[in-house]
Order: C-alpha cells, then structure tokens, then sequence
C-alpha cells in the first residue's frame, strides 16, 4: 500500500510533537498539555444537538463506546445526565436525543 | 535529530492510527491539528476509551511484568476539569471538619513530618472487565486492563488523622481530590470510608508510585491508597479530607459505585437489585497472560504458561491451571511474594504432544479460601467481574 505522503508529514510531525506532549516543570509548578481529540457522532437526525449537548460534559466517545442500548436503556442514560448531572436540555431535546440514540446507537431489533 | 523521529516510532504512531480505522473503534474520533492522541506520560500504545476525562486502559502484555510500570498504568477519571498543573508551592492537603485541629499540609510536611509506608499493591477499577458482561451493561466498556500493580509510598492516613484529633461521634472520612465537574450541578467526587476502615494501618496518602512521583493523570500530586479496596476509593489529587459527623451521602456513594447487598453481589442477569451497599473489597482474580488469547503454539514444543493472580487482601495460596477446558486441575508455580496486597505471577510449564485447539483456564484460590466462579457473576453497573478466564491457543 503506498501512503500518501501528506500523511507521511503529519504523522512525522505527530512523532515530533509526542515527545513534548509530556509533563512540564516550571519552578514548583507541573503541566500537562491533554491531546485535543474532537471525537464526532455517526450522521443522524438529532446529531447536531445531542452532540452539543453532550459535548457540554464529555466527549462523545462516551457514547460511541457504549454497548447498544435499547430505547429504554438510553433513555435511563439520558434521564441521569439530566436529573443527576443537570445537564441543561429542555424536554424537546431531551425527545430528540434520546431518538437519535435509540436509531443509530441502540439495539437492532 | 529527535530520537522519536524514527521508523519504528513512525510506524507506532501509524500503527495507533490505521488499527483505529480498521477496527472502526476510532473511525468517529478526529484529532485536530494533527496532533496524534498521545496522553502526557504514558505510553502510546495504551487502549483510549474516553477522552474528556480521559479513561485509558493498558494492554495485556504489560503485565507480563510483576510491576506496572507508571507510564503504562491505566487512567480513570470521573468528572470533565481533571487538574493539569499543579504548583507545589500552593497545594495543601487539608483535614477539617470533625476534627480537634484543623491542618494544612504541605508536600514537604508530608514528606518530612511523617513515617514513610511503602508497599505494593493491585489498583483494580470496579468496572474492569464490564465489556465482557452479558447482558450488557452501559460504563466505561473495559477489558481486563483497567488494573495494574504498583509500589506506592507515602503517609498513613491514620498518622494524619491522629495529627489532627477525630473528635467522639465522627463516623465517616470524605476525601474530595482537585477534579470538578464542568458544571455546578454535577456532583463533586467524592468517596467515604467510615472511620473505622479508614484507620487501618496500611491505608496511605502516597506521594510515590514505583519510586518516582506520581503521573498527572494518575493523581499527582497525592493519592488515597485503599489496598485490597477497589480504586473508586483511592481519590486522585487528593487535596481536602473531612471527617463527618455522620454518614456521607454524596452521590458517588449514596447512588453510584453500589452493589447487591448478598454475599456474591450479584443477581440473575438483567434484574434489578432489592438492596445495594457501597462497593469494597475486591474479590479474587487470576488472568492468563502468555500465551495471549488464539496464539499459535509449536507441537511438543516445550513453552510456559503464564499469568497473575491476587485477591482483595489475603495473598494468593495457589493457582490451578487447566489445559483440557476444566477437566483436570494442576498447581502452578507462584513467583516473587511482594506481599498481600501485590500480584503473584504465576507459572505452569506445558508441552502439549497433539496438535488442535486447547482451551486453557486459570482459578486462584486466597489464603481465606476464597476463588473464582466458573460462570460470570451479573450486576447492573458491571462490577467485580471474577470468573475464571479462558484462552483458546492453536497447537500444531
């Protein structure tokens, strides 16, 4: 298989900057940079909202690491973000959320 | 010229990708910036199941080693704002509430006021081992390598309290670490051992893992240790101890981190629990780690079966080892003992004479007697998971 050779640079680059991606001491304080990993949702109706929502606590792998749910399985995951975590939706995104879980993440009947 | 910039590092990097693209576990996650997904002191190679926090598991073959080494342990965080820089000059271990003389401690009072305690013990996530469930459970979908065995060295808890004078009628012990949630309303984490528990004498506030100081990820820059205790109670970043008047009842003990309150903590698979308790010790588990799982081994060629073992507290007493699928049991040979709360390593020497398919199995047995269960035991959050794990080898 022949790499494409902007590929090639990137992950050159990627090696670079690895080494430095650990911690930092300045003086008595220590660092860490987190790498900035933007996980996406798979397309959908609702994508766009439970992404944004979702975003707000986590990243979205924890939802594409999840086993598939049933309706009622994702409705009790989002029913704890909100009653427990208080995520901030309102009952229509909350509909729309737990839709667009149940399709393209749950369970195939 | 960097020393990373080489073929094998390239191809590591490379290897992190294409493999995410192929098993299609990553096929949804972008890095920006073409920044590799690399976390801060730990090796590349390890399993990403989240990012923000970050839950990142370590593969098998490391723990061919009898230590974990720290940048290949596992990372488990709860909550979003996990601290990413420290200043020693400024954090203080504080011990208030319930107490004769409220302290602040800094990192040098810990290390120069107090008597070290060193020792080793297994750090076991509850849900280690939840993607094997049937049913399946939602969580963090770990296989078996949210675990590792670690030299921890710091403070004894029960030195610090005694700094500080529990005062009569307290009942329990908060530890609250530096982490928040990215919201008000998400509840801190926070974990409780009642006082009698958190007095034991080998309960520390440890400053050191494998010598060196902790990794950011794993706690830096001080950690409860609750050995033989399963790791939700070993509080990262620890910074504020509170000793309670009366029970604690935060979210993270009140609801989560609960178990059926029976004497295997488990229930039929997919039921619902009558009565649950805070989750505690850890329960008895062996693991077969060399060969790994479909490997192919020579006919008649001599090889070694090898493994771990450990349990909740009380060291391992023996490991039987079985090559025809559970039909005939023999001891293997333990390794170093670095004392109950640590891992034994275990060997079994084998030399299989027909070629086919063999199913190996592996059951520890601790000095109290207790082992581990043929069938998988079931609970709703996917804990403790114990059953005596199978491996499947080619011979020919």
């Amino acid at each position: 298989m022949k790499t494409p050779l902007f590929l090639i640079i990137i992950l050159m680059a990627a090696c670079v900057y690895a080494q430095d991606a650990s911690i930092k001491k300045d003086g008595s304080t220590y660092s860490i940079e987190l790498p900035a990993v933007r996980p996406e949702l798979k397309p959908g109706d609702g994508k766009e909202r439970t992404e944004a929502m979702c975003n707000i606590c986590h990243s979205l792998d924890y939802i594409s690491m999840q086993p598939q749910l049933s309706r009622g399985g994702w409705t009790a995951e989002v029913n704890k973000m909100i009653n427990v975590f208080g995520a901030p939706m309102s009952e229509d995104d909350a509909k729309v959320i737990i839709n667009y879980l149940t399709i393209i993440y749950g369970k195939k009947d | 010229m960097n020393t990373l910039f080489t073929r094998r590092g390239f191809l590591k990097t490379a290897g992190i990708i294409t493999a995410g693209v192929t098993l299609g576990r990553f096929d949804d996650l972008v890095a920006s910036e073409n920044k590799p997904i690399i976390f801060p002191e730990k090796k590349k190679d390890l399993i990403l199941l989240t990012s923000r926090p970050p839950q990142l598991e370590t593969p098998l073959p490391y723990f061919k080693e009898l230590i974990t080494p720290n940048d290949a342990l596992f990372v488990r965080w709860h909550l979003a704002n996990i601290p990413t820089s420290v200043d020693l000059n400024q954090w203080k271990l504080k011990v208030n509430g319930n107490v004769d003389e409220e302290l602040t401690l800094s990192m040098d009072d810990l290390k120069n006021k107090f008597e070290k305690a060193t020792y080793t013990a297994v750090i076991q996530c509850s849900g280690n081992g939840r993607s094997f469930f049937e049913p399946r459970v939602p969580g963090g979908q770990w296989k078996n390598g949210a675990m590792g065995n670690v030299t921890w060295g710091g403070v004894r808890l029960k030195d610090i309290l005694a700094g500080a004078g529990i005062k009569g009628g307290s009942v329990e012990i908060a530890f609250d670490g530096l982490d928040t949630g990215p919201l008000p309303s998400v509840p801190d984490f926070i974990k409780s051992l009642s006082v009698d528990k958190a007095l034991e004498d080998d309960i520390i506030i440890a400053y050191e893992m494998n010598g060196g100081r902790l990794t950011m990820l794993n706690g830096f820059p001080v950690r409860l240790i609750v050995p033989g205790w399963y790791a939700t109670y070993w509080v990262k970043a620890l910074d504020t101890i509170t000793v309670q008047p009366k029970q604690f009842d935060g979210f993270w003990m009140k609801t989560a981190y609960r178990i059926p309150d029976n004497a295997c903590a488990c229930i039929p698979g997919g039921s619902k629990p009558q009565k649950t308790v805070p989750i505690n010790r850890m329960n008895v588990r062996s693991l077969i780690i060399d060969p790994a799982d479909g490997q192919k081994i020579k006919t008649n060629k001599p090889t070694e079966i090898m493994g771990l073992a450990f349990s909740g507290g009380y060291s391992i007493k023996d490991v039987l080892v079985s090559v025809d699928e559970g039909r005939t049991w023999k001891e293997a040979r333990l390794g170093q003992d670095k004392g109950r709360y640590s891992w034994v390593q275990w060997f079994y020497p084998w030399r299989p004479a027909k070629p086919g398919r063999y199913t190996i199995m592996a059951r520890a047995v601790n000095s109290i007697g207790e082992s581990q269960p043929m069938e998988s035991l079931w609970n709703p959050a996917g804990f403790m998971r114990n059953k005596i794990e199978k491996i499947e080898v080619n011979v020919g």
